[in-house]
């Protein structure tokens, strides 16, 4: 018994000594993201080449859960060091002390559009909600803005959008209600509602990517809104799907330290790379989602330029993420009313 | 109760039975036996008892703590007090939100026990090895992943899916039926997955019906319903109950199958409580609703255990 004991103990040693020796050997690093094929791409252009340049090896996770990240920062014990969140959920955990303020020493940020940008986070790249619809189903009566959503006579079939209260539904029933661009902040949140209630009946609601596809392909939706690298997928597979970039809802996501991260400088040096523009242009041209660096858009392939926001500047609207980090929360229980109502 | 038991115990036509102090007496002596054989039964109950201390362990340290844990949060965050209860309640759409998660359950529960009841008995009344086979196919259904199961619903159910495709082609409709992002995908969904556990506890007790039992309702004259409803229902209350209780409560917490089939309209508890955790960061509100789920859950199981009948399989076969 007593030499069994000590058998274990002497066992239990060298297996610490073992994994302590590893951990010293190589930096490691855990990059957090929602799978799929955005991470594999984020994997591709940023982790491969940064540990063969730094000899920093990235572990893949995922996916993204505010939750566990909240906890994590909570306990003290925090096992992700990169974290790719939406904007607005940046700019809130950044507000409840959940980050790690960013060194722009190390990271350039001048050279960051500064809509994705801020003290505690940096672009991971940024899409468009775009009207995107089926063609088989509209037949030659192609969409031109957010007001076909709200035409049931003329575009015909169920309506696709995105299940979340967060940025995108209300604004762009807003749009359609006649409110300008410049003036959808503070969201009207009465008119917006009424604006859809007038659709409630015919609104199918995704809550993933994949889930999206599904119902446009399939047309299953006639039309609805989209995130644009979904769309682009679709056309590549040859899905008879169009999509209209007037009045584009810009939304970002951003990478983030969650506070307390155990290889912080190291995450530093992945954000610095992650954002350069290089990182930028080659993550862009595997998944047509535009990149944050200003520097990036000339590196861009040239069959993929016109398929990216960047080409659509004009016709862009920004959501708010400040406003929505702050009021997110409120406009969430409405929301809730007013879906279950 | 208790004397009308020790009464009957008593076999007809003991001397005991003679007269009234006799049988007085040997009750006396009964209840006197009683403890010391209680004292030994128990006794030999908790004799394995040690053996149970590296699981309480585990569960208490695991599950308990953190379950407190989170609890605790429903009453702490973001003020103390009882704020989240209050806002769980006063607010009609989350009010809404519970009510939901209620009818689904009990539709899920209700249509699993009618579909679920014939399959259970045609599984016991049918050849072994029919039976064996009809069970696997049961079986198989419950271990496929859950996801792929929700997303064939998905495609068969959609108004591009098989199904209203061919209704369409065989001229029985001429729109597409809403079967999907709606209550009525939901509960298929639901159901489908459910049924399996409606099957075995109820195949279990039919299987354990003496067949005597039924044949014997038949001689004394019992017309086929009669001897249904009068001996084999009955007979198959103690699957039917925990078939049914297992069903609705896993339903409360169901997740993936609301969330894929359903529209938003019909948000259940879990997806609200997801949605409070994940998206929001409102843990308060979050463990308010998750406490009331489980208090809904723990009410429901003591209901159980009152109103679960003896069951009378079980005490035919001791005696």
């Amino acid at each position: 018994m007593v030499l069994k004991k000590r058998a274990s103990a002497v066992l239990a040693a060298v297996i610490l000594a073992a994994t302590g020796t590893a951990a010293f050997a190589t930096e490691n690093l855990s990059f957090v993201s929602w799978g799929g094929t955005t991470q594999d791409a984020q994997k591709q252009a940023w982790a491969e080449p940064f540990s063969e340049a730094s000899g920093i090896r990235v572990v893949q996770d995922g996916p993204t859960d505010y939750g566990k990240l909240k906890a994590m920062v909570e306990s003290g014990n925090v096992q992700w060091d990169v974290v790719d969140v939406e904007a607005d959920f940046a700019l809130r955990a950044a507000a409840e002390g959940l980050l790690e303020p960013l060194d722009f020493n190390v990271i350039q940020r001048d050279k960051i559009d500064p809509r994705f940008v801020s003290d505690h986070g940096v672009g991971s790249f940024y899409f468009s909600f775009v009207l995107g619809y089926n063609q088989g189903k509209l037949g030659g009566n192609a969409p031109q803005d957010w007001t076909a959503l709200f035409d049931t006579t003329k575009y015909p079939g169920k309506r696709a959008l995105y299940k979340w209260p967060s940025p995108g539904v209300l604004e762009l029933a807003l749009l359609a209600d006649g409110v300008p661009a410049d003036k959808l902040y503070p969201l009207d949140l009465d008119r917006a509602f009424k604006k859809l209630d007038t659709i409630k009946q015919d609104i199918v609601w995704w809550g993933g990517g994949a889930q999206s596809q599904q119902l446009l392909a399939s047309g299953e939706a006639s039309l609805g809104q989209f995130w644009n690298g979904r769309v682009y997928a679709l056309q590549q597979d040859g899905a008879p799907v169009g999509v209209t970039w007037k009045q584009n809802l810009v939304m970002a996501d951003f990478l983030v330290i969650p506070k307390g991260a155990k290889n912080k400088d190291a995450a530093m040096k992945f954000l610095a790379n992650a954002s350069s523009a290089k990182g930028q242009a080659e993550f862009a041209n595997l998944t047509a989602y535009a990149p944050v660096n200003v520097d990036s858009v000339s590196q861009l392939k040239g069959d993929l330029a016109p398929n990216l926001p960047t080409a659509y500047a004009k016709d862009q609207i920004t959501l708010d993420y400040a406003y929505w980090a702050k009021n997110g929360q409120a406009i969430a229980a409405r929301w809730n009313e007013w879906l279950v109502k | 109760m208790a004397g009308q038991v020790k009464m009957a115990a008593i076999p007809p036509g003991s001397p005991a039975n003679a007269g009234g102090g006799a049988a007085r007496a040997s009750a006396g002596s009964d209840s006197k036996a009683a403890p010391m054989k209680r004292d030994n039964q128990t006794a030999l109950r908790w004799r394995g008892a040690r053996n149970l201390i590296p699981a309480l362990l585990f569960l208490s340290l695991f599950f308990l703590a953190p379950l407190i844990g989170l609890l605790l949060r429903g009453v702490l965050e973001p003020t103390p007090g009882l704020g989240n209860y209050e806002q769980l309640f006063a607010n009609s759409a989350y009010a809404r939100v519970l009510f939901n998660t209620f009818a689904v359950g009990g539709l899920v529960t209700l249509i699993s026990l009618l579909l679920g009841f014939p399959l259970a008995w045609v599984i016991t009344l049918v050849p072994r090895g029919w039976g064996r086979w009809l069970l696997s196919i049961v079986l198989l259904s419950m271990w496929t992943s859950l996801l792929a199961r929700t997303y064939s619903w998905l495609v068969l159910l959609q108004a591009t899916g098989v199904i209203n495709k061919t209704l369409m082609a065989l001229g029985i409709i001429d729109q597409p039926l809403e079967m999907v992002h709606n209550l009525t995908g939901v509960v298929i969904g639901m159901s489908y997955i459910m049924i399996p556990f409606i099957v075995l506890p109820l195949q279990a007790t039919m299987a354990a019906i003496d067949p005597m039992v039924l044949q014997a309702g038949s001689i004394c004259g019992a017309s086929p319903w009669t001897n249904f409803f009068r001996v084999f229902l009955p007979l198959c209350r103690p699957g039917l109950f925990s078939g049914g209780l297992m069903v609705f409560v896993m339903s409360l917490g169901y997740y993936v199958t609301p969330a894929l089939l359903g529209g938003a309209q019909n948000m259940m508890l879990p997806e609200f409580i997801v949605q409070q955790v994940q998206s929001f960061l409102n843990w308060g509100l979050a463990s308010a609703a998750a406490a009331l789920l489980i208090a809904i859950t723990l009410a429901l199981f003591y209901v159980y255990l009152k109103l679960q009948p003896e069951s009378p399989v079980a005490s035919s076969t001791a005696r």
